[in-house]
């Protein structure tokens, strides 16, 4: 005997087809109480008439897809098609105004927020460096970066500025609307500065407490960054630490499939002091022994762990300078 | 000169190398496309570079009447992304304020795209909006009361073919179309190479329950892309 059902109603059929038992719904029918029972439905849960019928019998077999093979199992009629369609709208804008207390595509708004603001930021404060460095000819581009830019914006002109950085004054200066320009651009590097910033602490704290394992030992910022590069928390706590350990390396990726040798980090990996100013030939297995700690801390994080404390950290840390200590000369080339 | 018109079907014609739908609402574009009047009646261009089951109507060698559904018929769409190809499907199975009582359930796991599906149900009676992820039948099953007539599974997931055995076995009826838009970019890269996932994914879809009838190549309407038409077994 098995029991099928759908959201309207629930059949207890025996083996020969025959109907033996079968609950309608019939008190309370309205939309938000069908798209309670929609929700519980998608979720796998039975529906209370079936429950019902469940509890009433024994040996029965409950098949939640079982009404799709029943060719006796009723069409909707017109008020039963007017609501379930009517609740099919407002279930789906429940479930899409329900996304946005998902932590996860919250992250990756700030996160993908934060790297556009870094591009932008790079390119602007390039190009005001540049721009500064055509008037003022003296003026060392690489070490005075952002001096540079708070003085003209500081500033009410390009001598100005020049004298508020101790520099000769230029053989020709920008005309008004182009100093108001340069002075422009310059101000939004800042701005962008300040915002990066804003961006930057929203990131650490969000993750502090949606990822406290693996911020402690990554640091947030990484932590986010290795959570939007896998899609959510729960991608990565799945995980395998190899996968982890060559995150946000697409590129080097795509070339092994086709024969180049594999990557040893991906990006983000790689930022980290541990990994990125070690020897280039301990660079794999350190970064190997995070990939494999990081995974643990993300599946302490993701499935309830007690979060790893400062000795743990320092265990991991040390564990580190072991093996960069165990390989202190290249591997002689065969 | 005047081009020839051949009907595809209700609410569906193709003129020279254009197919157009027959708008069920009148004055709306649904992606911004071409409309234009006859008579009485508003047309839609359906554009082949976006939709695979339109780039499908143009490359099949068979008869493409068969593989767009009838009006009144269940369908299943899995991967209904904003609606675009949807918002076609239905303006032949259900037409202006669904007269030919026709159903499309619509699947996709993005609630961003399902915002503007929602949107485009709201106008046309007949799309139902399911956010869930397709790969899971007891998601979608309380959606359906009977097995549908037309299936299309437009998925960038790996094992395209597995899942669409899984659901096709599920909620086709029998004799019922099945279409697979398989995109060989988002099977794994460690299956070889394209012909070899087309290969191995049409392997599956022939140890089913589904009788291959064409697999469509839509080489220069989308690329990397091939459309298994196939027909669910009749079992008793």
């Amino acid at each position: 005997m098995r029991i099928s059902y759908d959201w309207r109603l629930s059949r207890l059929i025996n083996d020969e087809g025959m109907v033996i038992d079968e609950i309608y719904w019939t008190s309370d029918v309205t939309v938000p109480n069908l798209v309670r029972r929609l929700l519980l439905l998608q979720k796998g849960r039975m529906s209370p008439e079936a429950r019902i019928l469940y509890e009433r019998f024994d040996d029965v077999e409950v098949c939640p897809e079982g009404h799709l093979d029943d060719i006796n199992w009723p069409p909707y009629d017109e008020d039963q098609q007017k609501m379930f369609d009517e609740a099919a709208i407002k279930m789906t804008k429940l479930k899409i105004a329900e996304s946005s207390g998902d932590l996860d595509k919250r992250l990756d708004m700030l996160v993908s927020s934060a790297n556009e603001i870094r591009s932008t930021w790079t390119t602007s404060e390039s190009r005001c460096i540049e721009w500064v460095g055509l008037f003022l000819t003296e003026i060392n581009l690489d070490t005075n970066r952002k001096e540079i830019i708070n003085s003209i914006v500081k500033s009410e002109s390009i001598s100005s500025a020049a004298n508020l950085m101790e520099t000769t004054q230029p053989l020709f200066s920008p005309s008004e609307v182009e100093w108001k320009s340069l002075k422009k651009h310059c101000e939004l590097a800042v701005d962008l500065t300040q915002r990066m910033r804003q961006h930057e602490d929203a990131i650490r704290i969000l993750t502090l407490d949606y990822m406290p394992t693996l911020s402690s030992l990554i640091g947030p910022l990484n932590a986010s960054k290795l959570l939007v590069l896998a899609g959510s928390r729960e991608r990565l706590a799945r995980m395998p630490s190899g996968s982890l350990q060559v995150l946000g390396a697409h590129a080097a990726m795509a070339a092994h499939r086709k024969g180049a040798s594999p990557p040893k980090h991906g990006s983000i990996l790689f930022s980290l002091p541990q990994v990125g100013k070690s020897p280039r030939w301990v660079r794999g297995k350190v970064a190997r022994f995070i990939a494999g700690k990081a995974s643990i801390a993300t599946r302490i994080d993701h499935f309830g762990g007690i979060p790893w404390g400062d000795k743990e950290i320092s265990k991991i840390n040390s564990d580190i300078e072991k093996i960069i200590s165990k390989f202190p000369k290249p591997p002689i080339r065969k | 000169m005047k081009r020839k018109i051949i009907s595809l079907g209700w609410g569906v014609r193709k003129e020279g190398r254009n197919i157009w739908t027959r708008n069920a609402v009148k004055g709306i574009s649904v992606r911004k496309e071409r409309r234009k009047k006859d008579g009485k009646n508003e047309w839609r261009i359906w554009d082949p570079t976006k939709s695979k089951i339109a780039a499908s109507l143009l490359r099949t060698k068979f008869d493409p009447a068969k593989i767009i559904p009838q009006p009144g018929n269940d369908c299943l769409y899995l991967g209904s992304s904003t609606g675009g190809t949807v918002s076609h499907i239905h303006d032949c199975v259900c037409g202006s304020g669904n007269h030919h009582k026709g159903q499309i359930i619509a699947v996709d796991i993005s609630s961003r795209m399902m915002r503007e599906l929602v949107k485009l149900s709201e106008i046309r009676p007949g799309i139902v909006p399911v956010l869930a992820d397709a790969r899971d039948i007891a998601q979608i099953s309380p959606f359906i009361y009977k097995k549908v007539d037309w299936i299309h599974q437009d998925l960038s997931i790996s094992d395209q073919a597995k899942t669409f055995v899984k659901i096709a076995e599920s909620f086709l009826k029998n004799n019922g179309i099945g279409l697979l838009s398989l995109k060989g970019a988002s099977e794994r890269a460690a299956d070889g190479s394209l012909e070899i996932k087309f290969e191995k994914a049409e392997e599956i879809l022939m140890n089913s329950n589904l009788n291959v009838i064409e697999k469509i190549d839509l080489k220069g309407l989308e690329e990397q892309h091939v459309l298994f038409y196939c027909k669910m077994k009749c079992i008793d």
